[in-house]
Formats: structure tokens, sequence, C-alpha cells
């Protein structure tokens, strides 16, 4: 697993979340949209932070999966022309997707929350399933008081 | 490394008692493949049921969701056996002989998530978009034990296939091929003596590794967690790259699409004529983005290794990739090694947006696989194969997609190799 | 019942002259004239122009409001199925004039539109707005062009679903469009590669979208000493503009001696612009091109001096390739006279 604390997940996954508070700083954009989690990581990484995932991380199309999350540094270090570059061809990207307002069952975006939390816990070498065992059991830490 | 490909053309497959490959027919006892599936334990702990189809070239028949499409190949003499590290044991593949069965495929299909993708037409004009129109395929379909995690039913479907392309490859081990083809590559010193002239070329692999329902195995390892590394292009031909990637139908690689790379295929029909083809380098399209600065170093840092002259990279995925091909062409350019790309494109609809989601003038030749977001009518078949349930939901499908008469209207991403980026088709734009 | 066509061409396709006849006025005549035989010939009878309107390339370019509007009224009281304009081979001026007043037709009267020229054309700058097919340089290329944009014109008029630039012979025009090669994509890559290899010619199917960045110099250490040179692409020339340098579309630049101007007045200076509203530039010309405040640099100490040449050249509609064409040449002069540092100036 990544440690550190220097990272900031932004998110609007709630499974994300439930898997990973406990561990990371998270900046839950809970009302967000996919474009809004981008726009926020853009503003960060123009503002200095660095980005430590890629911005469309997946093959899922951005217009498909309504979660994102990307990870980025809590604290501002340095710009840098190449993530600033990186996280606004990701919006271009995003855009050139036609909107398809489609209403999606529970059971359809909890996998694509599924898939975006895995990709996430892949990049941050997180044990997926142990996060997952916490969220649905709700297994009190046995380390914490 | 020299590795003889003994081809068998199937010509036809049948449902029979007994299982056998005689004439260029294929006789399959579905239940017999069954059993040989269910064999594994995790196949048996989440798959519910599974059934066996066949679809012909030129049939209406629609076969979706397509998770994968394997060749059905058995190791005949030399060492190891088909897919090492997860079906046969992890000894060093690539060498001795292999029998293939050519023109038919087994092809795994059924949900595995909610927004389940993929589709294979046997005829009509989704049929040219897709190689896998052209083959017999023998389809596994499969259903998941209810309550099953979506990791672990992707593991057992792709074990399924694996297990079912297995059982298949096995009965031809002792049927004389239609057609012989040697593979050879030589050691570096052995090479440059034997070909002083002839420009030096690798094929830099890219491998789809950014999590669940993205990934790829190579001998077993998941290549996200691999350096960048070199494998001989035989070893491919045995199956020690295997697709656990289900997502982005078009411009995903399959695990026939491993099998039969036809970079691999191409470069060796130049090899010893107009150039040097010394091995393959595959590396990996991680989400980290460290990985890939990593990545992309470390494959820069072989081609200057290995004292080529050029490379051909091929991508797998949409979006994120875009940026590992432009650090590893970049990067590769700049150590002097020339090179060729092979993508596609993301254009609109209209195919007026900007086609990658990263660029380089360095990156100043490239192949493409087409617009992945061209529109294309598909019209209702007698037949589906699978389930039309997620068609809706699939990537480039949109909610209304499926009509009512049972025609699809659908970007062509939905098609199962539409757009490959190993440059597999023949659809390209400009 | 055949579709109908107006074509548009210039005074030389026209047999009136060449440059000396330049400037000739647009006139509407009957029928098919010169080149637009051959579309004829090609369309055998399916479709068949009406008018030719012929008008002089520098009448075009001095005069565009006016021709523009006359060769508007003339299309719309026709209705043709379609506007072909051209080809124009290596010709700038009528591949200026055909790719601009293709794109009027297209945009005001929204009637199907196809034009010709050299890929070199400064007209063939605007690819991305009207059709433009691409021929060779010089009007012996026209056997090769007619059954090229007759054939695509057609399909125009038709309103068939056109393939993709490399099938129909079309300049690429920024919309990607799918159509199948005859090998696949992996044969496509070793050949290109093969071709990059040994030093050959060869074509990319994605031209990478990129700028043309320019890598930043070293900063001069010392602005005291420096000899700063001026340099503009908006037009500013002395009054009268005495080497006649184009509105929109430059064929040149100039170069005028500073000595002794300390301040550009709206006397002795004016702008050859033909893309922005004058008045301004005309009124105080060191808007444009800023030699009073040099001047006051140069008597503050805060550069060494300012170099007594400037260069000029009209931006409007020039091509890339000329505009690179003309630095080039006055780049070395600048280098020559010891220049260290330009301020560049558009509008």
């Amino acid at each position: 697993m990544r440690r550190g604390t220097d990272y900031l997940i932004l998110t609007n996954n709630p499974l994300a979340v439930q898997c990973m508070e406990e561990w990371y700083s998270i900046d839950y954009l809970e009302e967000g949209s996919y474009r809004d989690v981008l726009v926020r990581v853009r503003d960060l990484v123009y503002a200095g932070h660095t980005l430590f995932t890629h911005p469309l991380a997946g093959s899922v199309k951005p217009n498909e999966t309504p979660y994102r999350s990307v990870v980025v540094s809590r604290a501002p270090h340095a710009f840098s022309a190449e993530q600033a570059e990186i996280v606004s061809n990701s919006l271009t990207a995003f855009d050139k997707f036609p909107k398809k307002d489609r209403q999606w069952s529970e059971r359809v975006l909890s996998d694509f929350q599924l898939v975006d939390y895995t990709l996430l816990a892949g990049a941050m070498d997180f044990d997926a399933a142990a996060g997952l065992d916490k969220a649905r059991n709700k297994i009190p830490d046995k380390n914490k008081k | 490394m020299k590795l003889e490909l003994g081809l068998i053309q199937i010509k036809d497959i049948q449902f029979s008692k007994e299982c056998k490959v005689e004439n260029g027919t294929l006789f399959v006892n579905a239940d017999e493949v069954k059993t040989f599936v269910f064999g594994d334990d995790d196949v048996k702990a989440c798959v519910k049921d599974a059934h066996f189809d066949i679809a012909k070239p030129g049939e209406s028949v629609r076969i979706t969701p397509v998770k994968d499409v394997i060749e059905p190949r058995v190791k005949v003499e030399g060492p190891g056996g088909e897919f090492p590290g997860v079906i046969a044991k992890v000894d060093t593949v690539g060498t001795g002989k292999t029998h293939v069965l050519k023109g038919m495929a087994v092809v795994t299909a059924g949900k595995i998530v909610g927004f389940q993708e993929g589709v294979i037409d046997m005829s009509g004009p989704g049929a040219a978009y897709t190689d896998f129109s052209k083959l017999l395929n023998l389809v596994l379909v499969c259903d998941p034990v209810e309550g099953v995690h979506q990791h672990e039913y992707e593991h057992a479907v792709r074990m399924a296939g694996l297990r079912a392309a297995s059982f298949v490859g096995e009965l031809a081990r002792n049927v004389k091929p239609d057609e012989v083809k040697t593979y050879e590559t030589y050691g570096i010193k052995e090479g440059m003596e034997k070909f002083p002239n002839l420009p030096r070329v690798a094929y830099v692999h890219m491998l789809q590794s950014q999590g669940l329902l993205h990934d790829t195995y190579v001998y077993g390892v998941d290549a996200k967690k691999s350096l960048t590394t070199i494998i001989n292009p035989t070893e491919v031909m045995d199956g020690a790259i295997i697709s656990g990637n289900c997502v982005s139908a078009c411009d995903k690689n399959t695990t026939y699409h491993h099998q039969n790379n036809p970079v691999v295929e191409d470069l060796f029909a130049e090899h010893g004529k107009t150039l040097n083809y010394v091995c393959n380098i595959i590396t990996n399209e991680n989400v980290y983005l460290a990985d890939k600065m990593r990545s992309s170093d470390w494959t820069a840092k072989l081609c200057r290794l290995l004292d080529l002259d050029g490379v051909v990279v091929s991508q797998e995925g949409f979006g994120n990739p875009d940026t590992d091909l432009i650090m590893n062409t970049k990067k590769i350019e700049l150590a002097g090694i020339k090179t060729t790309i092979i993508t596609d494109e993301y254009a609109g609809q209209d195919g007026k947006s900007q086609s990658l989601a990263d660029a380089d003038p360095l990156a100043d030749a490239v192949v493409t696989g087409g617009n992945a977001n061209e529109v294309i009518i598909l019209p209702k078949m007698d037949k589906v194969i699978g389930t039309l349930d997620y068609v809706d939901k699939i990537a480039g499908g949109h909610a209304g997609s499926l009509r009512a008469d049972g025609t699809i209207e659908a970007e062509i991403q939905v098609i199962t190799g539409a757009t490959n980026e190993m440059g597999f088709g023949r659809l390209s734009a400009r | 019942m055949s579709y109908r066509v107006v074509h548009y061409i210039n005074q030389f396709f026209a047999n009136i002259g060449g440059e000396e006849m330049a400037h000739v006025p647009p006139e509407l005549r009957e029928g098919a004239v010169g080149p637009g035989m051959a579309f004829n010939q090609e369309w055998k009878g399916e479709a068949e122009i009406v008018k030719t309107i012929v008008c002089g390339d520098s009448y075009f370019a001095e005069h565009e409001k006016d021709a523009k509007a006359k060769v508007l009224e003339w299309v719309k009281a026709e209705k043709p199925d379609m506007f072909v304009a051209g080809p124009a081979f290596n010709a700038g001026r009528y591949g200026y004039a055909c790719a601009n007043i293709a794109l009027a037709v297209k945009e005001e009267l929204g009637i199907p539109v196809l034009t010709g020229m050299y890929e070199e054309n400064p007209g063939a700058d605007m690819k991305d707005k009207v059709l433009i097919v691409a021929t060779t340089n010089s009007a012996a290329g026209m056997r090769k062009a007619a059954p090229v944009m007759a054939k695509l014109a057609m399909k125009l008029m038709k309103g068939e679903k056109l393939g993709a630039s490399c099938e129909e012979g079309y300049m690429p025009n920024g919309i990607r469009c799918n159509f199948f090669e005859k090998e696949r994509g992996s044969k496509r890559a070793v050949n290109m590669l093969l071709k990059k290899l040994a030093g050959e010619p060869f074509t990319t199917e994605y031209p990478m979208p990129t700028f043309d960045r320019v890598a930043p110099n070293p900063a001069i250490k010392d602005m005291s000493k420096a000899v700063v040179a001026l340099c503009t692409s908006g037009g500013i020339v002395p009054k009268g503009n005495p080497d006649h340098i184009e509105s929109s579309s430059a064929s040149h630049y100039g170069e005028y001696c500073l000595d002794g101007v300390d301040v550009l007045t709206e006397a002795t200076y004016e702008t050859a612009h033909g893309g922005y509203d004058p008045v301004y530039a005309n009124q105080d010309p060191n808007r444009v091109l800023p030699v009073d405040v040099m001047r006051e640099f140069e008597k503050e100490g805060k550069i060494g001096k300012l170099h007594n040449y400037f260069y000029t050249t009209v931006g409007n509609g020039t091509a890339v390739a000329s505009a690179r064409a003309f630095a080039k040449e006055y780049a070395q002069k600048l280098l020559k006279a010891g220049v260290n540092a330009v301020i560049m100036t558009s509008t």
C-alpha cells in the first residue's frame, strides 16, 4: 500500500470513501459529477498540487460511468506543465463524449462504483478486497478504540 | 528460439457424442467439455451454469456480451504447455512444436458486470468490423452464482474459457497439420552476425493493466505489478500473455489477439529480409503516474540497450493509455530510435474532436484503427447467443439504442475488436 | 433534368489575360468557360455548368467585399445545386479567392461548394472550412483534377456521404472519417517503419495536433547594451504603402528605415492591414509598432539602441508557409546587422 500523508483522494464515489477513508484524506464531492471531480483536480494541479493518478483511469467511457476518483497531493509543491497538460487534455477528452442522461439501476451503479474503486485501489496498491469487507461488514477495527 | 506452428484448418464445428477433430471438422460433446471446464474449483464456486452454442460465418447470429476470444492450441513437442503459469506450469514456452486449430475460436460470453459490452455479429454490416465474424465460434455462455464478487467471477470465466480452449486444443494433438510455419528469432550477438546489414527492430507491446476488468497476465503474473521486460515473440504464440480485459470492446486485446499478434506475424514476415526482428518488449499501462514514468523510462532504456534502430509500438484501451503511448514514443524517439505507433481514435460521432487524449510531435508515424465513435446500425439477428439485456448499457450504446424491432444503434466501439490497436483489422480513418 | 452548377474562375482561365488583366471586375457568362468544359464532360449530362463567373485575382483581393457581394448576388439569383471554384493549382491569389468565395457561398447561401488547388497554395489554409481537392502545382494537372472534382461534386449534389479524404481526393479537413484499408494496421505500421528507417517519405495516418512552438533563446543579460529591432504583422508601412503590401494574403514584406524617426505620425505612416478596423492604427501607428516608446527606452538607457530598420507585413490570411519564408529571409538581415533581440507585434 502506498502510504503517506500527502495523498488526497478527490472522488464522488461513495464506495471509495467507505473503503478507504480510514487510511487516506478524502475530499468527497458527494453531489459532484465525474466532470466536477476533473475540474477540481485541474484547479488543484494548476495551483501546483502534484497529480498522482491519471484522471482518465480505466477504459469505461466518461459518459458511461458517473464515478471518478483521482489522487493529488494534499499540499501544493510545484507547478508541472506536463501534469497540467494531462489534466486539461483529460477534460477535453471528457467533453467530446456526448451526454447520455441515463437512469442506471442500483445494481449497475454499484458495479461502476466497484470498478472505479478497484482502479483507485490498484493505483494505490491498496488491498481492495479488505477494504470491501470492511465496508460491507462494518467490522470495527480492532486496533482502534 | 524456434517454434513450429502446425496449422489445422477447421471447416466445421458440430455437436456430437464424441469429441474429436476429423477431416477438418471439430466434433464436440458439450457435456464432456463442460465437465472439464468445471473441473476447476474457482469455476465450480462461481459459475452457476454454462452452456455451449455454435456460431458460423454468414449466420444471422449475434454473440453478446463477449468477454474473451481464444484460439485452441496444444503443445506437441518441446517444453511447457499452452497458457503457461495459468493452465500449464510456468515452464518457458515458445520452442518446439504447437498445433493450432485455425479458423475457429472459443468465445466466452455472459454478464460480468451490469454494463457488460462486446458484440460479434456473424453477418450483416457489423460483421465487417470484426474479424471474429469470419471464424467458427464455439461459444461458452456463463451465468454467475448469486452474490459472487465481480473480480472472482471475472477470474472464473477467464479460467473457464482457457480450460475449454485447452480441452479443444488437446483434440488436435495427433492430427496431421495442413501446413507448418516456422518462426525463429536469435540471440543478440547471433542475430547481429547473421544479419549485419539489417536494421534491428523490436515490438513494444503495451499491455492493459489498470485494475479490475482491465488486466493482462504474463505467465500468470498481473502485468501492472511487473516492470517493463523482454519476451520472445514465439512465447506469445503459446499463450504466454492472456487477457483479463473486459472493457472497451473495440480496442481491447483478447487472448486470440495475443496468440495471433499481427505485429509479431508481420515483423516475422520481414525478418531476415528487410529487418532483423530482435524481440518483444512488454510494458504496462498503469493508473499511477509515477508507474507510467518508470515503465516508459524502462522501455526506452531497453530499446537503447538492445541497440535497436526502430520499433513498432501498439496500444490497448481508451484514454489513460494514450499518455503511456506518448511517453513511450517520445522517450524512445529521444533515445534516437525510430518509432511507428498503432492506436485508435475517439474523434466524436461527427469526427471533429481531438482523437487522442495526449499528443506529441515526435509521434510522427501513426497508424490508426479508426474512429471508435462512428455510429452504426446493427440490424436484428434471428438468434442471439448470450443476452441483449446489456446492449442499452454497453459503451457506445445509449438508452434506447436497442430498438423495439431488435435493431441496435450504437458506436462501433461496442463491436469486439473493431478498432484493434495491434492493427489486427483493416479499418482506418483520415 | 440535370443538376445545375455555377463555376467561378479567374481572368487567366477565362482567356482574358495574365497578371496585367488581374484587375478586371466580376463578370457573368452563360454556360461553361475554359476548365468548366472538362467538368461538363465528366458529368455526362447528369450535371451542367449553367453560369460561369469570371473575376480578376487582384480585383478580388483589393475589393473583396464588393467582389463577394456581386458573386453572391449572381449565385443567389441562379439557385444552383452546386458551386465550384477553380481549380487554382499554385496561383496564390486565385486560390485565396476560390476558397473565400466558396466559403461565402456555403455560409451565406447554404449551397454545397467545392474548390481545388495545390497543397501549398495559401488558399489551402482554409481546407478545414471548405472542401478542397488537392491538385498538382500547375494547370497541366487539370486532366487529373477534373474527374476527381467532378465525382466529388456529384456526390455533394446527390447528398451522398463522403468517404475518407484519401479515398475521395480532398485535403484532410479535420473531420475524421472511417474506411477500410487494403492492408491490416500491423502491416501498414511495419511498412511505415521500414520507410522511416530508410529515410524515405511516409505519411502518418493521424497527424498529431501541433503548434509551431519556438523554444525561447537564452535571456539577454544586459538589455542596456542590446540592439533591439521592431517587426510586425500588423501592416504598418510608410504613408502610401510604397511596396504595395497586400491588405490580405500578403505576398511579401517591407523593410523601412527608422533613421531620424522618433515617433510614427498619422501623416507619415499607416497600416496596410485589411483585417481589422484601421482607424486607431492610422491615427497613431505607434499603437502597433511602438517606435515612440523604444526611442524613450533608448534615451533612458534601458536598451542599447533601436535597430534602424523595421520589417513589416500583413498577417491577414497570409499563409503560414509564406510568413515563415519572409521571416527566414529578414532574420538573416537582422543577424547580419548585429541585432540582439526582436519585438514582434501582431494585431
